[in-house]
């Protein structure tokens, strides 16, 4: 009997101590992995998530994408051509050297340089002409020509130990061995398929981190990764299905994080050519005028689109409905562009004023496994069209992988498309998806309609070169207004993420879709 | 035997670069890894240089011609994805899957041939139809489906088993495996059931079968009339004969398990190579996807080559084709 209660006494305080432990360590569910811990290798969201942690850049954003100063505490625009960043002072390395003006000269000199890098951040640092050092925490930049955003540019490249990286390879920062950043966390290791593990970092210079261990474990499944966190096997997970909020929210025990993401999903139309191989009349044969050149027939199709049933009956509620590229919050988004009302009855006079009183034929594309729920709202948009008159001859849905490469070849007519707005202002996504695709001037490079209008190009180009911030941004404002009246494309929803986590993690749900341990408290 | 070794050989370097052609042709004619990896932001100028690095700009022949190349000289390209070597990816996953595969393989010839031989022994008795039934649910559960009803039952809502992950390794004899530490066995039973599900259903059948066949045979009712025993004719004639199809398809069932694990592998988390190559193709790494299949095939080639081996072993009349 005294063995047994001993025995009993002894599980007891095993279990408390392991729970106590736990306390203080946090465990993630992720469903996306890293392909590299060298964080200039890639900088698409998966590997940002853990190199946002472990590395600091001179900027950090918030929630809504807003800037604030990191690893640089100030820059001044001297003159057109010259800048000057002044680094926070008393940063150290997690090796224990102190963070000085060689390291973030070095950083962004071997972001151009990374070997066989897929995604690289060469755009980043493209401005840059020469940099010198003015002492040891100030740096003198000259750009090849006047660049007012030159700040949120190199603003977002991971800052490295030039000791530690000078001479590293790849497979030394995925050992860890070159992996020595400035971070609220040090990297401990990487096992790929698997897990990556950080510890916190106590010399920090930001907020001292609720967390003493982090695990980050890589569940692609989203069935398996909610089941992971009902089981208790993780604290928080990313990218919730939006199916499972509901049931998630009902769970005592758990919370739901979410927001609406700066991610745009909308259907992109073949504005460009004269003809158009997926729009045909009502019989089905090709036809001669491409009914998508005409900006009336744009504005019908929009109006035909009930955004908020789909939103609300396909997506779960998790989405918002767009009118323009970015959400609001974000700097660019003006709050007097609505998204286009669903008013059927007026479509359909404006498409027989357009002479199509018929309407025509036409065939979606989409694809199945980008985002939740590509293929469901296509069917959705072919069936409001079909009700609007059109007559939809399909709704085509591909494999993403095969999917793009024939919507950049331009083989469709209306195609559904995402882009994610990471930066913080809506300058770059404008840039990219809207004006002429043009290599020598860098623009357009996900114009894949090949839409083209020299006066929003010119408005851009003017707002791209307004070094006043306030004033970028209304000339942003005007720009977005300007193209979106012309429906180059049609926005439909931004998309609304999920974080989910036990009762004791709060999270910050935040429009970037980053997933990370600086982002997550431990209520006391 | 050696006749035979050689010719096995010739063939298999034939199969190995027909299945290089077509394999690069086929991986190659489907979209475009550039869209696949750039960022969203990027700019033109970047997606040049990401172009010219991967090698992408250059005509297919040319690409296959150095793929080719290379591949004789023992090095199978490097990941888009990931910027390491092809073989180093995947054999640093290939443990994972092993593990995975030889513990439900394991299981399955444990329970699967002792059920079969009673099911077969007795057949039409209410522990057969009980042993044969159960055997079509093995048959029948979609493996995905399955998966989430073991994760539901035994992590969410009794809380016995992890859902995800292969946890803590063990060290045995330098080796590293899950097999080795109680942390490590606890993630690897549910996966290790769900991928054996089938194959267990499977070996029970084809034992019973073995032995409703084998048992009414002369050989068998002379054992019998020689007077040995029961027990020495089922476990030694009888299985010795029926083990004959049950190879030749474990055999194959082990090629399979191994390379597409997949399904098992994605709702377990599980860091094998199974998940590697749907990853792979998902995100259009080329490389990988090649290099991945022409291991598998190298793999099959083996198996199918202890296959052969063993009926010789097993059967004396069959003979690996030296007297021709």
């Amino acid at each position: 009997m005294v063995r047994k209660s001993f025995f009993l006494a002894t599980a007891a305080s095993l279990l408390l101590a392991v729970t106590a432990a736990n306390a203080a360590n946090l465990i993630v569910g992720s469903s996306t992995e890293p392909s590299s811990i060298d964080p200039q290798f890639s900088r698409t969201g998966n590997n940002q998530n853990i190199a946002m942690q472990v590395f600091d850049r001179l900027l950090e954003t918030d929630t809504t994408i807003g800037i604030h100063p990191a690893l640089a505490v100030s820059w001044t625009n001297i003159d057109p051509l010259t800048w000057h960043v002044k680094l926070r002072e008393g940063v150290k390395f997690h090796d224990g050297s102190p963070l000085t003006a060689e390291d973030v000269m070095f950083s962004l000199t071997r972001a151009k340089n990374i070997p066989n890098s897929p995604a690289p951040f060469s755009g980043n640092v493209a401005s840059i002409d020469s940099m010198k050092a003015l002492d040891d925490l100030t740096i003198e930049f000259k750009t090849k020509k006047p660049t007012p955003d030159f700040i949120e540019q190199v603003g977002f490249v991971y800052i490295v130990s030039k000791k530690a990286a000078e001479t590293a390879t790849i497979e030394d920062f995925n050992s860890g061995k070159a992996a020595i950043g400035t971070g609220a966390y040090k990297f401990t290791s990487w096992t790929p398929g698997d897990n990556v593990t950080l510890t916190r970092n106590d010399a920090f210079w930001g907020k001292a981190q609720d967390f003493d261990k982090v695990t980050i474990k890589f569940i692609s499944n989203d069935a398996s990764r909610v089941a992971a966190l009902r089981s208790g096997s993780v604290d928080l997970i990313d990218a919730v299905p939006p199916g499972d909020v509901k049931t998630i929210t009902a769970t005592s025990g758990l919370q739901v994080y979410s927001i609406p993401s700066a991610r745009l999903i909308y259907l992109a139309l073949d504005t460009a050519r004269d003809q158009s191989p997926f729009v045909t009349d009502k019989a089905g044969k090709p036809l001669e005028k491409n009914p998508l050149k005409d900006k009336k027939v744009r504005v019908a199709l929009s109006q035909l689109i009930n955004r908020q049933l789909i939103i609300d009956r396909i997506l779960d509620g998790s989405g918002e409905a767009a009118g323009q590229l970015v959400p609001g919050g974000v700097a660019g988004n003006d709050e007097s562009i609505e998204a286009a009302a669903y008013k059927p009855e007026e479509a359909k006079k404006a498409l027989a004023d357009a002479g199509y009183p018929e309407g025509f034929g036409i065939t979606l594309h989409t694809s199945n496994d980008r985002f939740p729920g590509d293929s469901e709202v296509a069917q959705a948009l072919g069936q409001m069209f079909a009700r609007g008159g059109l007559k939809v001859n399909g709704v085509v849905a591909q494999p993403y992988n095969v999917y793009t490469k024939a919507a950049s070849a331009q083989e469709f007519s209306a195609f559904i498309f995402s882009l994610g707005n990471s930066t913080p202002t809506s300058a770059t996504g404008l840039r990219n998806l809207l004006m002429t695709n043009n290599k020598e001037a860098g623009t357009g490079s996900f114009n894949r309609t090949r839409y083209s209008d020299p006066v929003f190009d010119g408005m851009m180009n003017e707002a791209m070169a307004e070094f006043d911030p306030e004033q970028r941004i209304q000339l942003l404002q005007q720009a977005t207004k300007y193209v979106f009246a012309d429906m180059p494309v049609l926005p439909l929803y931004w998309q609304k993420v999920h974080w989910a986590g036990k009762a004791n993690i709060t999270y910050d749900a935040n429009m970037t879709e980053d997933t990370s341990a600086t982002l997550a408290k431990l209520v006391k | 035997m050696t006749v035979f070794v050689i010719r096995r050989l010739m063939q298999s370097m034939a199969v190995l670069l027909v299945t290089a052609f077509v394999v690069f042709l086929g991986v190659y004619a489907i979209g475009d890894p550039v869209e696949m990896l750039i960022s969203p932001d990027a700019s033109p100028a970047e997606r040049a240089q990401v172009i010219a690095s991967l090698g992408l700009d250059q005509p297919l022949w040319q690409q296959f011609f150095t793929f080719a190349w290379n591949a004789i000289h023992g090095d199978l390209g490097r990941s888009f994805v990931f910027n390491r070597p092809t073989i180093s990816l995947i054999f640093e996953r290939l443990p994972a899957t092993l593990e995975l595969t030889f513990t439900a393989l394991v299981i399955a010839l444990a329970i699967g041939i002792p059920l079969g031989l009673i099911s077969g022994l007795k057949p039409n008795s209410k522990t057969d139809e009980a042993i044969m039934t159960g055997s079509i649910l093995g048959f029948s559960l979609p493996s995905f489906w399955q998966g989430m009803m073991l994760i539901m039952i035994f992590s969410v809502w009794l809380g016995w088993l992890p859902s995800t992950g292969r946890g803590e390794l063990g060290s045995f004899l330098g080796l590293q495996s899950s097999l080795f530490s109680i942390d490590g066995l606890t993630h690897l039973i549910l996966p290790a059931v769900n991928l054996c599900l089938f194959k267990l259903a499977l070996v029970i059948r084809l034992t019973r079968t073995g032995v409703r066949e084998t048992m009414p045979l002369d050989f068998v009712k002379f054992a019998r009339a020689k007077g040995i025993s029961e027990r020495r004719i089922v476990f030694v004639h009888v299985l010795k004969n029926i083990l004959i199809p049950l190879i030749t398809v474990i055999g194959m069932e082990l090629g399979s398990m191994l390379a597409f694990a997949v399904v098992t592998e994605t709702i377990f988390a599980w860091p094998g190579i199974g998940k590697l190559l749907i990853d792979s193709i998902m995100r259009l790494d080329r490389p990988v996807v090649v290099a991945y299949l022409l291991v598998i095939v190298s793999l099959f080639i083996l198996i199918n080559f202890v296959v052969d081996i063993l009926y010789s072993l097993i059967d004396p009349r069959v003979r690996l084709g030296d007297a021709q």
